[in-house]
């Protein structure tokens, strides 16, 4: 099974995979060889690449549309990096920085909810990564 | 010149098709989903019936030296912007590079922002902070419209300038209809409207970064070929002045032998 994960800028990820552990909208989405044609959601969270060496990737992915078919799994993201580039540091202050957002209006209470679970899981996965360390 | 445009002109074109496989996988997945009889629906999607504010993006060089590459864009998006300004209360200009930002000072045009850092290299992260203002303006109907105009790139033999409309964006569909080779039963989660609302937005998102990358290999392209009919035009000088130079040298070579040889013989 391939994996393979792209961001407008390139494709980050090109890999021939065993298991793959998708951050779907509303938890973890395992693949596994021969899966159903698939079109999911993505959340803001870590993947898990286990390799057919059995090595495991960690990779942060920020939203997007995840779509399984013939033996291939695409992850079309905005954004995606391996979890230890990620920074605790930078991850706090996200939520502060959304935390200060207003809530006038609907729309307004709409994106900081939004800007407040990615910034959240941002920084989870950034504790992971620094405990692994 | 040339040889640096040309340098430039490679990894620009990288980044525009990478860009370009992502922005296909995108609209092939809207047309998936309208193959299972979702009607595609979206407030990105649906046209406005208000007209009160319109936002132009005008793409442009930072630098000169790349022929008639600034100025085509600029003609086209003063067109436009005539045609916006009688059709919405207020039309807002959105500049980039400092060639278009000039230009327009020198016209006395108000420019409502100007950026000049996509230049020939165009960061993702730059363009979805701009991409998710405007979504979000566009959102709270603070923008009417969003027009961006800039000089697409088809090949490296052809490149127009083009004013397209992003917001509302009315032709994914009609670019999605277009490749409909295979029909697959998809699983989706949650919802086919779900999965719209994701990808929409993020087919604004790319679609933008897909226009300033395509400015950005096409003034790379307009440098190239400006600079080479340069670099021909300056070897033609070069040789025609060696011709000439060649010339009165040999004649004065000829005019002083002359001189001596009449000397010589007013001597016998």
């Amino acid at each position: 099974m391939k994996c393979i994960v792209v961001t407008p800028e390139k494709t980050l990820v090109d890999e021939d995979a065993k298991f793959i552990v998708a951050p779907l909208y509303d938890g973890e989405y395992g693949i596994d060889a021969d899966h159903a044609p698939v079109v999911g959601r993505l959340g803001v969270g870590e993947m898990r690449l286990t390799l057919v060496n059995d090595a495991v990737q960690y990779w942060f992915i920020d939203g997007g549309i995840l779509e399984v078919v013939d033996n291939v799994a695409t992850f079309l993201t905005n954004r995606a990096c391996p979890i230890s580039d990620l920074n605790v540091g930078e991850a706090r202050k996200a939520i502060e920085d959304a935390n200060r957002l207003p809530m006038g209006s609907l729309a307004e209470v709409e994106i900081r909810t939004e800007a407040l679970a990615r910034a959240n899981a941002q920084l989870k996965a950034a504790e992971k990564a620094h405990a692994m360390k | 010149m040339e040889l640096v445009s040309t340098a430039q002109f490679r990894p620009a074109m990288l980044r525009a098709n990478a860009a370009d496989s992502y922005a296909k996988r995108i609209v092939q997945l809207v047309s998936d989903l309208a193959q299972t009889g979702l009607k595609t629906e979206h407030p990105l999607l649906a046209k406005r019936e208000t007209k009160k504010r319109a936002v132009l993006f005008i793409l442009t060089a930072n630098r000169g030296m790349c022929g008639g590459y600034n100025s085509s864009v600029l003609r086209l998006a003063l067109a436009k912007l005539r045609e916006l300004q009688s059709e919405y209360e207020q039309v807002d200009l959105f500049v980039s590079g400092k060639r278009g930002i000039s230009f327009l000072k020198y016209r006395k045009i108000e420019i409502e922002r100007s950026y000049t850092e996509f230049d020939h290299k165009p960061s993702y992260d730059r363009v979805l902070e701009l991409a998710n203002e405007l979504l979000t303006l566009y959102k709270k109907g603070d923008i009417d419209r969003f027009d961006v105009a800039y000089v697409k790139f088809f090949s490296t033999a052809k490149q127009t300038p083009v004013v397209e409309t992003l917001l509302p964006l009315s032709n994914l569909e009609v670019e999605a209809s277009g490749n409909n080779e295979k029909k697959l039963d998809y699983e989706f989660l949650p919802s086919p409207q779900s999965i719209l609302e994701e990808v929409i937005p993020n087919a604004f998102r790319t679609l933008l970064f897909k226009r300033l990358l395509d400015a950005a290999v096409s003034e790379q392209v307009a440098r190239m070929m400006a600079m080479k009919a340069a670099t021909d035009n300056a070897d033609e000088m070069i040789s025609s002045l060696t011709t000439s130079y060649n010339r009165a040298r040999q004649s004065q070579i000829t005019n002083e032998i002359i001189e001596v040889i009449s000397g010589a013989s007013a001597l016998k």
